[in-house]
């Protein structure tokens, strides 16, 4: 795709929201201002290739982006617009489900599978540290959510059949 | 190692040196997924799903207790919670006709925005800063997932933690 294929779509995705939002407005009694979408940022976003499972820090963006064919975590500085290295979480027998940032983007909670089996685990960014954060054996993770402060896990099992939530406390 | 009891909720401990696990959460005839914290750990939004139903909820943790959401009701199914900081903002999917629409209720002032889809977008998931200044898309366009980021800071009061640093200290 063209960026400037890219840039259009974006464009138009963002100001079809903004005029809707606008329309909507005067229903819900709030505001007169408009969210603005971050058109240098998405336009970023656009080229990368397919992106899902957004999570926000406070000038943080996590998600899982395809690249090279395989999918992998990826922390966007918001500031800077730019990806900031992660090493050690990506690792190219693993395929990332979920990913969960704390407001700072110190510490990352991710369900993987690898080896045919799915795992949480949580990375610390200013040590580059991968901790496995065991779970009870009758549950699948499917998915994370790391509290912003980076003290508390909930995860989304499957277990006997049943979506359940787990929460861990993070020391 | 410790347990941190919700109540009368039922109680499964997985061994996670230096973890403590506090769940499931949810009764034998309930299913919860998509869960959500507040970043000062209070709430916790989920989606509960009950005689095919899927509604978010709302829950103090300390009490266990469900707190309303007045706007939100009728609009099922919902999906993909999230919170900000301090629990006043609650933004979710919910259905609007055919397509799932974001939404931000603003627990404070008793307000709903609505920030409709664009059309020929699917909003899969979404993700909420825990200041609640900027919203993430999951939008399905094409065949293809993208994510898309848009400032909210002239439509909502920050949420922030307090005693939080916004800004860089002097030289």
């Amino acid at each position: 795709m063209s960026a400037g294929k890219a840039t259009g779509r974006t464009w138009r995705l963002g100001t079809t929201l903004l005029a809707t939002v606008m329309g909507s407005a005067s229903l819900t009694g709030c505001m007169g201002a408009m969210p603005i979408p971050r058109t240098a940022l998405n336009r970023q976003l656009e080229q990368a290739g397919g992106n899902r499972d957004p999570s926000l820090g406070q000038r943080w963006l996590a998600l899982i982006q395809q690249r090279g064919g395989r999918e992998q975590v990826q922390l966007l500085d918001l500031q800077r617009q730019l990806p900031v290295p992660l090493p050690g979480l990506n690792r190219p027998d693993a395929l990332p489900i979920s990913v969960s940032s704390d407001a700072d983007g110190e510490r990352l909670a991710v369900v993987r599978q690898l080896g045919g089996r799915s795992e949480v685990v949580l990375y610390r960014r200013s040590l580059q540290s991968l901790q496995p954060i065991a779970m009870a054996p009758d549950t699948i993770p499917t998915l994370v959510n790391l509290r912003a402060d980076g003290r508390q896990l909930a995860v989304q099992v499957s277990r006997n059949g049943l979506w359940q939530i787990d929460l861990v406390d993070l020391p | 190692m410790l347990r941190t009891p919700l109540l009368s909720l039922p109680l499964v401990l997985v061994a996670l040196a230096g973890c403590t696990d506090s769940g499931p959460l949810g009764g034998a005839s309930e299913q919860r997924r998509d869960p959500a914290l507040s970043g000062d750990g209070r709430l916790l939004a989920s989606i509960s799903e009950r005689q095919g139903r899927s509604t978010v909820i709302l829950q103090d943790q300390s009490s266990g207790r469900l707190l309303a959401l007045r706007h939100l009701r009728g609009h099922g199914p919902h999906r993909s919670p999230a919170l900000s900081w301090n629990g006043r903002y609650l933004a979710v999917l919910i259905q609007q006709g055919m397509h799932p629409m974001p939404v931000i209720e603003d627990r404070l002032r008793g307000q709903l925005l609505r920030l409709p889809t664009p059309p020929g977008a699917s909003v899969e998931r979404l993700s909420l800063a825990p200041d609640g200044q900027t919203l993430a898309l999951q939008l399905v366009q094409g065949g293809q997932q993208r994510v898309q980021v848009f400032d909210l800071s002239g439509l909502l009061e920050p949420d922030r933690a307090g005693g939080r640093r916004v800004s860089d200290p002097p030289p």
